[in-house]
């Protein structure tokens, strides 16, 4: 029997093209999308479940608690794990990272930047069971300068990333031998490439650390004897902090807290500052499952409308098996059976679409996505359910509708038999019109929000600005700083450059500054930046009032202060210049200007008060404006200029406004990927449409013939054929418009600047829904108004 | 006592559709015994093919009761019937309602396939019947690729592959010229001699002439019967 129905299944397959094209491509790239967006949820939800003690390693964060200010820490005070360690026994053992940045390696002759590398302590591969390649993960970072490399960095310098093990590397004034050579971990909130022994600092600074309840520099780790514990251990953190670290940190006003955040929740539930790594965002995920169930159910729709509208055709032989003794068990079994057969069949083309797409998904999605997923025991499960359940769910009304079909009926022939109920049919190409609309919309207004980000007034100019990044810890470069900038002006397609601590677009630093209020000294925590002489004059930012910090005038150095607009207004000063800033032990510092406000963060936020500090000694990056007629020549002496003075530094560089938009990154990529699946379901959807259009051309063949044997035009019959699919589009628009003005509104609360949404949007996205309904379904409508009616006619 | 293998009482069936109520069988009693050919004629529209419908099971009364081989269809589900039907009946329709998608051989054995009859048995089985009917040659054909005789001689083949106890024949010729008509009516009187029960409506009077029994149908109501003396004959001699 079920060799039966596989042949009735297949030779309609086969003398459907049409049909069974429409079908397997709109299931097979429903499939595809949705398991490329499986892949990445299950990639986002994976994230340090590699490491086999994942349920009882936590990290420590803390707030810093001023008045009601809450700043939210990843990082925290380096005497904080040895702390943790020695007072509670449920901790087995406690770890730091502290984050190195970007350091240049060298072997030899050769040097290469590499990012992200890491002070550890000498229990880290305990903890984090990496695959080691080679080494002992007890031994690996216990001595001093040792450190441990990721295959990835061992391969840049050794073709066999092997042979890299006890070769000796040197960071700054550091060398380093290579004790272990550990498999990188992509799914993993911390991705060091590079781990440096915490023991090679020197025995001061180690010293300090156990004690040093002021600074917060290290990522903290805790690893407890039973998951079960966390709960416990939370509870008596607060005291902790009462006795061990406030008397430490005798009277300052800033409360610390602690808390315990399981390992397995910081890539998607995080939402501290100084993160090392971009974090993801659970949001997008349920957006991104939405999509997926979104195109898969609009394909299943097309084989649903398509079935039960082709079920005329196959009405006869619905009858025929009735009468023969088929019941209708049976029926709905064979039907089933054969939606179940065609979605296990697409679902065999979506694999490989799947395969074809990868590579490009990867990189549209910032992942690293291997091929070999489907080689696990639980997705090859579940695609197989997701085949059964798409087929049961798309077949079971079809198979419901033919199965009901009355011999008696259909054998006579002459009557049509209901297929099904025509408004349900209507309904579910709305649906499929709606869905695909308030995507379409909402690309369109993620596109105009990128946009209208991106053309925003930031305050300053972020164009024609190189910015090189100073290597930390190097002084001698640091002291030719101000010697670098003057050669840097000689060319002439250089008209400024200037050291900062930080550009915009990074987080700042946060300071309790004393200030003056009603003739008073009262505390007040605001941003802080600090930079250089010329900053203002070459990012453009105008002055207010007062003025900028002057090298003529000695006391800038120390005492001198510029507020933003915003800082000004939230201290209260009518007249800023002159009032007096600063830190507790200083009582000298002067407001010098106030500058108009800048976007100095993101315009994801409002602009916050903002204190600027002059630190010519301290900088983080060089930074050079350029003319825009001579980038090369100006990057050329760029590079000689560096070379010369900081020979032993490859100079590392990039553009201001590129490293500005790079905050856009998660939302542009999700633009892109948003993009392409709303792209998609209108496809499908049109495709389903196609589909419709042909049998309802097909059915009412005989009518046209008629109309046109009275005089109907071709036109005419176009329209009457088109309209009805129009209507149905129409109403789609008019159903999408608000949910998708509503979903957007919700999401563009993540800005403090948003882009207005017009009406235009919603009147262009329905315009190209429609003209694309009319274009697919006239194609077909004219197709059949053009046939000759005689033909027509004589088809009975 | 005789064996019925079709007892009506009062058989009635209604059509509502929208506003217009049509009576379509107004209280028919029929009995049909085992080994009977029974012909029911009648103009058309006067619920021939209805009574007939009812008869296969393919079609409930409005009213009335009806046993099949003893059983009470009336009170039977859905899958009781069709279980009955698969078991006991042949249908033959006057648009042959062959399945387009199948072969031939693949049609015939449909019933088998319901049944659940083995595959060498099908296979046995479905080669005879194909050989009975003339059109082995023709096994792998699909159905558009013959003749009106022919398809109709696959659907006799489909009909009587699972030796029914009742084969239902509605109007069997009426798509057919007389040459063939004439040996879908020889094949069907022999299936007859055979043992199987025939019921067959038409409109042509000389099929008619094959039948022991003529049954006279007029706006759903039972007119005259009359026991068709030359069959008779023909059998007593
Ligand atoms: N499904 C149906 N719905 C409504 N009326 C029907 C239906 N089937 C048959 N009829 C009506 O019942 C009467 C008997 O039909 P039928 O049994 O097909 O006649 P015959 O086969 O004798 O030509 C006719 O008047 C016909 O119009
Ligand atoms: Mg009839």
């Amino acid at each position: 029997m079920l060799k039966n129905y596989l042949l009735i299944f297949w030779r309609n397959m086969t003398r459907n093209k049409v049909y069974a094209a429409i079908n397997i491509t709109g299931l097979a790239i429903g499939i595809a999308s949705c398991i490329l967006i499986y892949l990445y949820v299950q990639h986002e939800l994976s994230y340090d479940k590699y490491f086999t003690k994942h349920d009882r390693i936590y990290r420590v964060v803390n707030n810093l608690i001023v008045e009601d200010e809450v700043e939210k820490a990843s990082v925290t005070h380096a005497a904080l794990a040895p702390g943790l360690a020695a007072d509670f026994p449920e901790i087995e053992t406690a770890l730091r990272m502290i984050n190195r940045n970007k350091q240049v390696l060298r072997l030899d002759e050769k040097a290469i930047t590499i990012e992200h590398a890491f002070w550890a302590d000498s229990n880290y591969f305990e903890v984090f069971d990496y695959k080691l390649l080679e080494g002992d993960p007890k031994a690996v970072l216990q001595e001093p300068n040792t450190m441990a490399l990721s295959k990835d960095v061992a391969a840049k310098f050794f073709d066999d990333p092997m042979k890299a093990m006890y070769s000796t590397f040197r960071i700054g004034s550091q060398s380093y031998k290579v004790t272990g050579i550990f498999e990188p971990v992509d799914a993993a909130h911390m991705k060091p490439n590079v781990l440096t022994s915490m023991s090679t600092l020197p025995a001061e600074v180690r010293q300090n650390f156990k004690s040093n309840w002021f600074g917060t520099n290290s990522y903290t780790y805790v690893l407890l004897s039973d998951s079960k514990a966390a709960a416990g251990l939370q509870a008596k953190l607060p005291d902790f902090v009462k006795k061990r670290i406030s008397p430490a940190r005798g009277n300052t006003t800033e409360r610390v807290e602690l808390h315990l955040q399981a390992l397995t929740d910081i890539h998607l539930n995080t939402d501290y500052l100084w993160e090392a790594f971009p974090v993801g965002k659970k949001s997008y995920i349920y957006i991104f499952s939405f999509v997926g169930i979104f195109i898969l159910l609009i394909a299943s729709i097309n084989y649903m409308n398509l079935a039960t509208a082709r079920s005329v055709k196959r009405a006869k032989e619905v009858g025929l098996r009735k009468v023969v003794g088929a019941d209708r068990s049976q029926l709905i079994l064979q039907f089933l059976s054969e939606s179940i057969l065609l979605t296990v069949f697409s679902v065999f083309v979506a694999l490989l679409l799947v395969e074809l797409m990868l590579p490009t998904f990867n990189s549209l999605s910032d992942k690293n996505i291997a091929s070999n997923y489907f080689l696990e025991p639980i997705f090859a499960a579940s695609i197989l359910g997701i085949a059964l359940l798409i087929g049961l769910i798309s077949g079971s009304y079809p198979a419901l509708v033919l199965s009901h079909f009355k011999p008696a009926d259909v054998l006579k022939g002459s009557t049509t038999p209901n297929s099904g109920s025509a408004v349900l049919r209507k309904g579910l190409v709305v649906l499929q019109f709606t869905i695909s609309l308030v995507l379409i919309i909402g690309t369109i207004i993620v596109y105009s929000q990128m946009h209208y980000l991106k053309s925003q007034d930031l305050g300053f100019t972020k164009e024609q600005v190189l910015v090189v990044d100073i290597p930390s810890g190097d002084t001698t470069i640091v002291n030719q700083m101000p010697v670098i900038k003057e050669q840097l002006l000689k060319n002439p397609k250089i008209t400024e450059a200037t050291t900062t601590v930080m550009i915009p677009g990074e987080t700042t630093g946060v300071i309790i500054f004393d200030v003056e209020r009603n003739g008073t000294m009262a505390e007040k925590t605001m941003n802080t930046i600090f930079v250089d002489y010329e900053f203002l004059d070459l990012m453009d930012i105008n002055l207010k009032a007062g003025r900028n910090f002057s090298k003529e005038i000695a006391t800038d150095q120390e005492n001198g202060f510029i507020l933003n607009e915003a800082a000004a207004n939230v201290l209260g000063w009518a007249d800023p210049i002159g009032k007096r800033i600063g830190f507790s032990d200083t009582t000298a510092g002067r407001v010098v200007g106030v500058v108009k406000d800048f976007n100095y963060t993101s315009l994801h936020s409002p602009i916050e008060p903002l204190v600027i500090m002059l630190a010519p000694q301290n900088n983080g990056y060089l930074m050079a404006r350029v003319s825009p007629n001579g980038i090369t020549e100006a990057m050329d002496h760029m590079q000689e200029t560096w070379s010369k003075f900081a020979p032993s530094h490859p100079m590392d560089y990039f553009f201001l406004d590129e490293s500005f938009n790079k905050q856009y990154r998660a939302e542009e990529k999700m633009l892109t990927i948003f993009g392409y699946f709303s792209l998609l379901t209108i496809i499908i959807a049109c495709m389903g449409l196609f589909g419709l259009a042909s049998f309802t051309a097909e059915q009412r063949t005989r009518e046209i013939g008629i109309r046109k044997v009275l005089g109907s035009s071709v036109s005419g019959i176009v329209m009457l054929l088109t309209k009805d699919f129009a209507l149905l589009v129409m109403v789609a628009i008019v159903l999408a418009s608000p949910i998708a003005w509503y979903g957007m509104q919700q999401w563009l609360q993540d800005f403090a600047y948003r882009t207005p949404i017009s009406a235009w949007v919603f009147v262009a996205s329905g315009l190209v829904a429609l003209c694309l309904a009319i274009v697919t379904v006239s194609f077909k409508a004219a197709r059949a108004a053009m046939t000759d009616p005689v033909k027509a006619l004589r088809t009975e | 006592m005789e064996e019925l293998v079709i007892d009506t009482k009062n058989l009635q069936k209604r059509y509502v559709t929208d506003t217009v109520e049509t009576t379509a069988l107004a209280g028919v009693d029929l009995k049909i015994a085992k080994g009977e050919f029974v012909a029911i004629m009648g103009p058309s529209g006067c619920g021939k093919s209805t009574l007939l419908n009812i008869l296969g099971m393919l079609d409930s009364p409005s009213d009335g009761t009806f046993k099949f081989l003893g059983h009470d269809i009336s009170r039977a589900t859905e899958r009781q019937r069709a279980k009955l039907r698969k078991e006991n009946l042949g249908f033959v329709f006057q648009s042959f309602n062959l399945i387009d998608e199948l072969t031939v051989e693949e049609n015939i054995a449909l019933p088998l396939a319901y049944l659940g009859v083995s595959k060498a048995d099908t296979t046995k089985r479905v080669q005879e019947a194909m050989e009975r009917m003339g059109i082995a040659h023709r096994r792998s054909h699909f159905p558009q690729q013959l003749s009106g005789g022919q398809q109709q001689r696959v659907a006799i083949a489909r009909a009587t592959v699972s030796n029914p106890a009742l084969i239902l024949a509605d109007e069997p010729t009426g798509n057919l010229d007389s040459v063939h008509g004439r040996e879908v009516m020889t094949l069907l009187s022999e299936l007859n001699d055979a043992g199987t029960t025939v019921v067959m409506v038409t409109h042509s009077p000389s099929d008619a002439e094959y039948a022991h029994r003529i049954v006279n149908l007029f706006d759903g109501q039972i007119v005259t019967e009359n026991v068709n003396v030359k069959r008779h004959a023909a059998e007593l001699l």
